[in-house]
C-alpha cells in the first residue's frame, strides 16, 4: 500500500476555502516557509534538516574508485534517496513510489546536472582514481516538502563535508587519514536549491512549501531551482492542471528572494558548527602548551 | 492512595487503588484487562478482582462511578477500544457496510448501513468515499484478522447516543495526538469550575467565551486523533474562526502547554488571525 491516505471531502473543500481567503492552516502567508533548522552531526557531512514537521538527515561520504571510462578525468558524484517506513507509515521499504523516484530525478537535475559540485576537483590520477561522493537523504518524518528539504540537506551536506587529503607519488596514491592531514573542503561551484510551489483554484492561488495536506488538496505544482545569483538550472511542471506562464516569471522572483534566504541560514549554521569545531580542532590537539597549571 | 501509580504493560493493579465503592459493579476503563474472574463466593470483596494493565500510564480511579482506567498519553498510534469515540473517513461501501478508515494504512473498520439513527432501507444516509463520520467502536475483535465494527447508534435505545454521531458536514478535520485526544473528550465531558479545567486544558472554555459573539462553533472529538471543527454559524469568519481552533489544539498538543500559556496563546491565535472577541 504505497500511498498516502486520501484526504477526505471536507478537509480538501476547507483547504480550497481558506487558500480562497487567503488563510493557510498554520496561519502562514502565501509566500512563507515553515521553520527551518539546519543542524550538523560530529562528523564532517552529516546533516540534520527540520522544515516545520518534515525532517532529515543527510549524510555525505567520500570513496576512492576508479573513473567511467568515458570520463577519465571526472570525478563521481550520487545522490540517493529511498522512502523508507521511517518516514511515514504509508511508504513501505524496498518498493519504489511515484514519489520517490520523482523527488531522485529533481534533485539529481537541481543538484547534479547544473554541476553545483565540481566533479573534475574530485579527479586524483587520470582515468586510474578519483573520488565518489555519495550524498544519502534519509527521512525521518514526512509532512509535504520533501524536494526542498532534501535539496537544503543536500547543499548543506556538501558544504560541510571535508573529504580526505590524497596525492600522487611516483604514480602511487597515498590517501591520508583525517587526523594525519587537515582534509580538504569540496569544490562547491555554485549554491542552487529547489522552491516548490503549489497551484489551486485553478491556477489562482499559488502557495510556497505546502504541507502534506497542502499538497493533498493541490491541483498542480511548480518547482523552480535556482541559486544566489539568480540563474535558474531547473524549471519544471510535471502533471496536473494548467498553470499560467505568468506564475512562472513572478514566483521566479519570490524565489530567489527565498533562496537567499534559505542560504544564509545555512551559511549561519555553516559558521557556527565550524567556530564550535576551531575549539576542539587539530589546531587545539597539536598546541605546545599545556594545562597544567604552572607556578 | 496518596501518589500517582504508574503501571506498565502486563502490571497487576494493586488490590488497594481499586475504588472501595461496593454498591456499582467495577467499570474497567481503557488500558485495562481484567485476567480472572471474582470469587462467587457470598465473601468476595472487589479486592478479587486481578486486573492487568495492558498500556503504560498512570492509573486513574473515579470513586463516584466505581470506574478504573489507565491515563492514556500521547503515542501516535491509535489501537481502537470498544466504546472510542472514533472521527472516521468512508473508503466505499458495499451492500451491507461502509468501509471506514480510523486511522490510513490500518484495515478498514466495518459501519453498518443501517446503524444509524432512525435508519431504514430507504432513509439509510447514502455515503460516498471521503465523508467523514463521528462513531463508536462496537466491538475490536479477538486475536489477528479480526475486523473492527463502528456503529452511530446506541444498539440498546436506537438513538444517537451521544448526541451528534453520524455524517460530518462541512468544517474541518485536524490531526492532534492520541493522548491530547483522550484529554480533550476528558475536558469537554465533565464541566467543572476548577482554575486550570479539567485535564490541564482550558483551551475549549477559553474559546468558547471569546468565539461566543461570533457564533460559536461544534467540536468532535475523535480518540484516533481527529477534531473535527466547524464554525458555519459565524458566516464570514468561518475559516478563520475553524482555523484558528485548529491551531490552537495543534500548538497546545506540540509544546504541551499549561493552562495560563493556554490562555495567552488563544488571545494570540485570535488577534493574529484578526478575528474580534
Amino acid at each position: 500500500m504505497n500511498k498516502e491516505a486520501p484526504l477526505s471531502v471536507v478537509e480538501r473543500d476547507f483547504i480550497l476555502d481558506a487558500l480562497r481567503e487567503n488563510v493557510r492552516l498554520d496561519g502562514r502567508s502565501a509566500d512563507q516557509l515553515r521553520s527551518l533548522t539546519v543542524s550538523f552531526g560530529e562528523e564532517y557531512g552529516h546533516v540534520k534538516v527540520q522544515l516545520g514537521k518534515t525532517s532529515l538527515i543527510v549524510r555525505i561520504s567520500s570513496e576512492v574508485a576508479k573513473p567511467h571510462d568515458d570520463r577519465p578525468f571526472d570525478g563521481i558524484f550520487n545522490i540517493s534517496i529511498e522512502l523508507t517506513a521511517m518516514g511515514s507509515p504509508a511508504w513501505e521499504n524496498g518498493r519504489q513510489g511515484d514519489l520517490e523516484a520523482y523527488v531522485a530525478n529533481v534533485l539529481d537535475r537541481v543538484i547534479r546536472h547544473s554541476n553545483a559540485l565540481d566533479t573534475e576537483s574530485l579527479c586524483i590520477l587520470k582515468g586510474v582514481s578519483c573520488w565518489t561522493i555519495r550524498a544519502d537523504v534519509h527521512i525521518t518524518d514526512y509532512d509535504g516538502n520533501l524536494i526542498d528539504a532534501s535539496c537544503i540537506g543536500i547543499m548543506a551536506g556538501l558544504q560541510h563535508f571535508r573529504r580526505p587529503d590524497a596525492v600522487v607519488k611516483d604514480g602511487q596514491v597515498i590517501v591520508y587519514g583525517l587526523d594525519e592531514r587537515v582534509p580538504v573542503p569540496l569544490n562547491i561551484t555554485h549554491k542552487p536549491l529547489s522552491v516548490t510551489f503549489h497551484t489551486f483554484d485553478e491556477g489562482k492561488v499559488v502557495i510556497l512549501d505546502a504541507a502534506r495536506k497542502e499538497e493533498q488538496a493541490s491541483e498542480a505544482d511548480v518547482i523552480i531551482g535556482l541559486n544566489n545569483a539568480g540563474d535558474v538550472c531547473y524549471l519544471s511542471k510535471f502533471s496536473g492542471s494548467p498553470v499560467d506562464a505568468l506564475v512562472f516569471v513572478t514566483k521566479t522572483t519570490v524565489a530567489l528572494e527565498k533562496v537567499k534566504e534559505i542560504n544564509s541560514i545555512i551559511d549561519k549554521a555553516l559558521q557556527a558548527d565550524l567556530a564550535k569545531r576551531a575549539k576542539g580542532g587539530l589546531a587545539e590537539q597539536a598546541r605546545a602548551e599545556n594545562d597544567r597549571l604552572i607556578g | 492512595m496518596s501518589s500517582p501509580l504508574i503501571l506498565l504493560p502486563g502490571d497487576d493493579v494493586p488490590a488497594d487503588y481499586l475504588p472501595s465503592n461496593a454498591s456499582a459493579p467495577l467499570r474497567l476503563g481503557t488500558g485495562l484487562r481484567l485476567l480472572s474472574q471474582p470469587n462467587p463466593t457470598p465473601a468476595s470483596t472487589p479486592s478479587n478482582h486481578v486486573l492487568t494493565a495492558t498500556q503504560a500510564g498512570i492509573l486513574s480511579t473515579d470513586n463516584r462511578r466505581n470506574a478504573v482506567s489507565i491515563l492514556p498519553s500521547s503515542n501516535r498510534r491509535y489501537i481502537p477500544t470498544p466504546g472510542d469515540l472514533v472521527v472516521a473517513q468512508v473508503h466505499h461501501s458495499s451492500a451491507d457496510y461502509f468501509h471506514c478508515m480510523i486511522t490510513p494504512q490500518s484495515p478498514h473498520a466495518l459501519l453498518g448501513q443501517l446503524s444509524f439513527e432512525g435508519a431504514t432501507k430507504k432513509t439509510r444516509p447514502m455515503l460516498r468515499g471521503g465523508d467523514l463520520l463521528y462513531a463508536r467502536v462496537l466491538s475490536t475483535g479477538l486475536g489477528a484478522g479480526t475486523e473492527v465494527e463502528l456503529t452511530c447508534v446506541n444498539p440498546a435505545t436506537g438513538k444517537a447516543e451521544p448526541g451528534g454521531l453520524g455524517p460530518l458536514n462541512g468544517g474541518m478535520v485536524f490531526d492532534i495526538s492520541t493522548g491530547m485526544a483522550a484529554r480533550l473528550i476528558r475536558a469537554s465531558s465533565s464541566s467543572s469550575d476548577q482554575e486550570d479545567g479539567v485535564a490541564g486544558l482550558v483551551v475549549l472554555d477559553e474559546l468558547g467565551k471569546k468565539l461566543e459573539k461570533a457564533g460559536g462553533f461544534e467540536i468532535a472529538v475523535g480518540r484516533n486523533g481527529k477534531v473535527w471543527v466547524d464554525c458555519s454559524n459565524s458566516e464570514e469568519d468561518a475559516v478563520k474562526a475553524t482555523v484558528a481552533i485548529g491551531r490552537c489544539l495543534t500548538t497546545i498538543d506540540e509544546h504541551n502547554l499549561n493552562p495560563t500559556d493556554q490562555r495567552k496563546l488563544v488571545t494570540k491565535v485570535l488577534r493574529d488571525m484578526k478575528i474580534e472577541s
